[in-house]
């Protein structure tokens, strides 16, 4: 059965979240204030949690909410994974005072080459997994046909894609659902494959837009700008309304554009997990569209 | 310090040497390319294109006789595994053709290549998003001899990745196009206008809320629109400044010309012109900006950033900073900075 994980950037809600041991996604779903829960899968309990952001490096996790987030999945009896973003060496240098607290075993999704090979090389006890932004594959909310996506095929169950992913010990990757997915793009046959949903990225950058709304002007988009992390507070919801076009729902939360999953997307999700070929679900938790009403 | 210019015909190549390019950078989709996967995804762009192997070996014949190189794009972020095999096939018959290097934007197809042991340098694109000192350390490992920067890296974070692999060459951009996200980390297509364009650049309009389900007070959403301003403002400087030109043909937007010094001292030792699909006037008063400023590195820093600032005429639009790769290598630190403004062409 497909393992159910929760992504968390912060770690405000879990204890709240965890009181009870290992929550329902329905009750996640509550806590954290998301539209909906996606594959009807509201009843079924998480077995993991995943800390931190893939996006932005100043996100990365601090040392005492990786502990406080440890203790927690620990006492809930959860599997548990850091998620780390693209980094410089600075964030690099973060990361290598993180890996010190983590216990053997523990998985670490990385989402750069160097910061893969970075772990592998410090803390070869550690479980590396290569994260969603090395895996490389259309993903423009805006397409109209699929014809478009197949202009551009994908290699992540290629030959040489699985020999980088073996060289650096990822035995595992996490994709994202592409627009007008195949149930193919899930089939391999020599990584663990971990989906994210309901939402997937279509591209990110390091000039962040939200990031630079209490910097002034002289200091906004730009790389490694000081930022208040407003993107904890605000989402913007894009939309295209002059074109008309059926695009998936849109919206950028800090740096990164993300759309929502279609019910055709996630048939083809739910058909990927019953053949067996997706063995980890991925739930965005906290850094998602958040449509809460009040 | 070497340029890196960009062309898409074959009477691009003479003239752009001359005018001070080292090495020239180009793509191919041929017909046989083109009839066995019905795509043009040889590289990252579906445009600006050679189509015939004649053409490919005759620029190679004329940049040799002018004392350049070409290199050969293959950058792409994604390939299939059939698709690797073929760009195998097209690197030997480059290799033949008397071809400088590859500039590759897949880790695997990099890896492949290098296992090939053609005669060939291997660069790594930016599309492969080289960050940090470890990804530099496993890019030259799998066998590049250049990595190219993305965008957005600071000038200390350039010196600090190639402080860090001594062994390695880099090259980083110096003028024109801007991406507004990260290019290796974009999933997207660059539709044709009808249907949108490049996502940066498509009407969007942006409705905020706030995650708590809260609706966003007055001030919020008055700071918000402020902010909004400012990154349309961004955006217009990001995309060339509505891609004019000075009355010399000096091409607005994107540049680094004041960070030349820093770069070279940085370790940097090649310079990457954008714009393959611009027109050639665009390239060649390109390369004349870089060559003009380089000519000049030996001078004091002070010197060849007035120079550099001089070669516009609007010291209003690099006061924005807007313009720069690097911000960081503004004058004073920063404290010209006028963005805000708005200063319009």
């Amino acid at each position: 059965m497909t393992t159910l994980a929760l992504g968390l950037i912060e770690t405000r809600s879990l204890d709240a979240l965890l009181a009870d041991g290992p929550p329902s996604l329905a009750a996640c779903a509550e806590r954290l204030g998301w539209p909906f829960v996606p594959l009807g899968l509201g009843a079924r309990t998480i077995g993991r949690l995943h800390l931190g952001s893939e996006f932005c490096e100043t996100l990365l996790s601090t040392e005492a909410a990786l502990r406080h987030a440890l203790a927690r999945s620990r006492d809930a009896g959860l599997g548990f994974a850091l998620v780390t973003p693209i980094l410089s060496d600075a964030g690099l240098s973060r990361l290598s005072s993180l890996l010190p607290l983590l216990p053997d075993g523990t998985e670490v999704v990385a989402n750069d080459w160097g910061t893969l090979r970075r772990v592998g090389r410090m803390r070869p006890d550690l479980i590396p997994v290569a994260g969603r932004l090395l895996c490389k594959l259309i993903k423009d909310p805006r397409l109209p046909s699929s014809e478009w996506a197949r202009l551009y095929p994908h290699g992540l169950h290629s030959g040489p894609f699985g020999a980088m992913l073996d060289r650096l010990g990822a035995a595992r990757i996490e994709m994202d659902v592409p627009p007008f997915a195949d149930l193919r793009d899930f089939r391999s046959t020599t990584v663990k494959v971990s989906v994210h949903a309901p939402y997937g990225f279509s591209v990110k950058g390091r000039s962040c837009r939200i990031g630079s709304l209490a910097q002034p002007p002289e200091a906004k988009f730009t790389a490694g700008q000081d930022c208040r992390r407003d993107c904890l507070i605000y989402v913007g919801g894009l939309s295209r309304p002059e074109t008309g076009a059926a695009d998936l729902p849109t919206f950028q939360r800090g740096n990164t554009l993300f759309y929502r999953h279609s019910d055709a997307m996630l048939e083809t999700v739910a058909a990927a997990m019953a053949e067996g070929w997706v063995d980890r679900l991925v739930l965005t938790g906290d850094w998602n569209e958040n449509r809460r009403t009040h | 310090m070497k340029i890196v210019a960009p062309i898409s015909r074959v009477e691009e190549a003479e003239p752009m040497i001359r005018a001070g390019a080292d090495e020239l950078y180009c793509g191919i989709v041929p017909a046989d390319w083109t009839e066995r996967f019905r795509s043009a995804g040889v590289n990252r762009r579906a445009f600006g294109n050679f189509s015939r192997y004649e053409d490919l070996a005759e620029v190679i014949r004329i940049a040799a006789d002018a004392g350049g190189t070409v290199s050969l794009v293959m950058n792409a972020q994604h390939y299939a595994e059939a698709q690797m095999e073929a760009l195998g096939d097209l690197a030997e018959r480059f290799a033949r053709l008397g071809g400088h290097a590859l500039i590759v934007g897949d880790i695997g197809l990099l890896a492949r290549l290098a296992r090939q042991g053609l005669p060939l340098r291997l660069h790594a694109s930016s599309l492969l998003a080289c960050r940090n000192s470890e990804t530099a350390g496993l890019l030259g490992e799998l066998g590049a001899s250049r990595v190219v920067f993305p965008r957005d890296l600071t000038l200390a974070e350039i010196a600090g990745i190639a402080g860090a692999n001594p062994g390695q060459e880099f090259e980083a951009f110096i003028l024109n196009d801007g991406c507004v996200f990260e290019e290796g980390n974009c999933h997207t297509i660059h539709l044709p206008g009808r249907l949108g364009g490049p996502i940066c650049l498509d009407r969007y309009v942006i409705d905020y809320g706030r995650a708590d389900g809260r609706a966003p007070g007055p001030d919020e959403l008055a700071a918000l629109a402020v902010n909004d301003a400012a990154y349309e403002e961004w955006l217009w400087y990001r995309f060339s400044c509505g891609f004019a030109v000075t009355e010399a043909g000096y091409p607005f937007g994107p540049c680094g010309l004041c960070a030349l010094p820093a770069l070279a001292a940085g370790g940097v030792g090649a310079v990457k012109i954008a714009g393959r699909e611009g027109a050639v006037e665009r390239k060649l008063k390109s390369v004349e900006m870089v060559r003009a400023t380089l000519d000049r590195l030996e001078r004091p820093i002070a010197e060849l950033t007035d120079f550099a600032r001089a070669l516009r005429h609007r010291p209003d639009l690099c006061g924005t900073g807007y313009m720069c790769y690097y911000r960081d290598a503004m004058p004073g630190g920063g404290d010209c900075i006028q963005a805000g403004k708005a200063p319009r062409i």
